[in-house]
């Protein structure tokens, strides 16, 4: 039975752990928190998961929260120019529903799931010393965990980063008691992405949290800009109600929404910062030892496009299938480095998704212009959050952009 | 190392909670020490096992054989599986005890630091 030591608790790691688990692999899964720490400590994300995303999950036995997640089935797009004018607003069709499970949540149940299962965990903060003896007691180490000194074992990718410093400044609510939109109709669950014109983006999930059913507020702000006004990290009240007079000023058809809406819970908020990078997939320790990295460990990304759940699910996939098809033979650098090109081959799209999101060239603003009138270009667009490769021949050069939306028109 | 495997759930009678988090001050002790089993172990293993003959704590551990803290806790943790290491509760374990905290306080009050 090959062993195998993960480090971190997320979507990526306990994902590979279950599904290794259930091939009778040996794993030894190391997480700083307990589940009982996880499920009473703060928000990490808002995690909305697509369609593509949630398949793989329950190919595997994982998505235990199917009869309580509110199931969006739409993506909507609003555009504000003018400071509380709405100059677009329509919305596309998802080819299946989305969901946002508050890691908390999941990650917590996703723990015990494993250890009922008869898997090992230890509950330790993993630094490089303790990795620097641990690995060579492994077939395979991978490390999951995107935050902590870990990250730095594995080296920036020059030619495929694009940015030196964080992108965005993002601040994160969990709130209830909204009403649904009142222009949707009844029984509505969509997703909502409001961009304001060179000041950042707001977006609301539907999701579920440890209270039940929540709305996820999240807003990015340019840096320097109006929404980037959490630096100061407020009390978890006095961030909600920044948020909410933010709302008022920029947005005022969300603020009508959300002007009773009370946080989940007073753990409910979140601020943060952090660069978009691609780092180098395999790390090499003191000891020669090698590890190989994981999920926004080695492709971290904006969260605008809200890939970073999806990106961690996709990358346990990629990796489980590559561990399978190992079968008994060394987990050495060269296999290490193939595992993660086959990851990229999907990432890429991801990063490159993400970093035209951050700032919209012409042609894009055009797609999201013309989405407002024809509806196939809008499912489209929004189908490209589900399966981001969908835009590889049609949305990133101005050329191929043209010619699509002159073929649907 | 090949350990045997015990699921945890077969030490605790198919409870896997509370679970042993191997807190620092945790202490662990070998409750029959087994001549033939060191052989089977790895080294780092081996020398845990040789020194919790007599009761220790996890910190102490770490700082005896030069050995992470991390690598400390799993390789503890492998050997309570496997049912070599007995690890005392701590006082994390009497959480909800309040008389059991109130003595914990009264001995740290006598202490003279």
């Amino acid at each position: 039975m090959r062993k195998i030591l993960i480090v971190g608790s997320g979507q990526s790691g306990l994902q590979l752990a279950l599904t290794l688990q259930q091939h009778g692999y040996d794993i030894t899964m190391m997480s700083a928190r307990t589940a009982e720490e996880i499920r009473g400590g703060r928000v990490m994300s808002t995690q909305c998961m697509f369609d593509k995303a949630l398949s793989i999950e329950r190919s595997h036995g994982l998505n235990l929260w199917d009869d309580v997640a509110p199931a969006m089935t739409h993506q909507g797009l609003s555009l504000s120019v003018e400071r509380g004018e709405r100059a677009l607003n329509w919305l596309g069709e998802w080819p299946g529903p989305a969901q946002s499970i508050d890691q908390r949540v999941k990650m917590a149940t996703w723990l015990e799931l494993f250890e009922q299962r008869g898997g090992r965990v230890v509950i330790h903060g993993v630094t490089t010393a303790d990795l620097n003896a641990l690995a060579g007691m492994y077939d395979l180490t991978v490390v999951a965990a995107g935050k902590g000194e870990l990250v730095q074992l594995f080296d920036r990718d020059d030619e495929r980063s694009v940015h030196t410093r964080p992108a965005r400044a993002l601040s994160v609510s969990y709130v209830d008691r909204v009403p649904k939109r009142p222009e949707r109709p009844e029984g509505s669950v969509d997703v909502w992405v409001n961009i304001v014109a060179g000041v950042g983006e707001n977006i609301n999930i539907p999701g579920y949290t440890v209270t039940g059913e929540c709305e996820i507020f999240y807003l990015s702000g340019i840096p320097g800009g109006p929404f980037d006004a959490f630096s100061d990290r407020p009390g978890p009240e006095e961030q909600w109600q920044r948020h909410l007079r933010l709302l008022e000023t920029y947005l005022p058809w969300e603020y009508e929404r959300y002007r009773d809406a009370k946080l989940t819970d007073a753990r409910g908020t979140l601020v943060g910062g952090y660069t978009p990078m691609v780092r180098r997939p395999v790390g090499e320790l003191p000891s020669g030892h090698i590890v190989l990295g994981m999920a926004d460990v080695v492709v971290a990304n904006d969260p605008v496009t809200g890939q970073g759940a999806n990106n961690a699910c996709r990358c346990a996939q990629y990796y489980l299938e590559g561990i399978l098809a190992r079968g008994n033979e060394p987990f050495d650098r060269e296999w290490m480095q193939q595992t993660f090109e086959a990851y990229w081959t999907h990432a890429q799209w991801v990063t490159k998704f993400t970093n035209t999101m951050l700032d919209p060239p012409e042609h894009v603003q055009a797609v999201l212009g013309v989405a407002q009138t024809n509806q196939a270009v809008a499912d489209r667009f929004a189908g490209g959050f589900n399966d981001p490769s969908d835009l590889a021949d049609w949305f990133f050069e101005p050329e191929k952009c043209q010619q699509y939306l002159a073929s649907v028109s | 190392m090949r350990s045997k495997r015990i699921r945890p759930y077969a030490l605790t009678g198919g409870r896997t909670r509370p679970r042993r988090e191997l807190l620092v001050e945790a202490l662990v002790s070998v409750p029959r020490y087994d001549p033939g089993l060191p052989d089977s172990l790895m080294p780092e293993s081996r020398a845990l096992y040789e020194r919790a003959r007599t009761r220790v704590s996890i910190a102490e551990l770490s700082v005896a054989l030069s050995m992470p803290l991390g690598v400390v806790r799993v390789l503890v943790s492998d050997l309570a599986a496997q049912g070599a290491i007995y690890v005392h509760p701590t006082a994390h374990a009497y959480h909800h005890d309040r008389e059991m905290l109130g003595r914990i306080l009264d001995g740290l009050e006598q202490l003279r630091i």
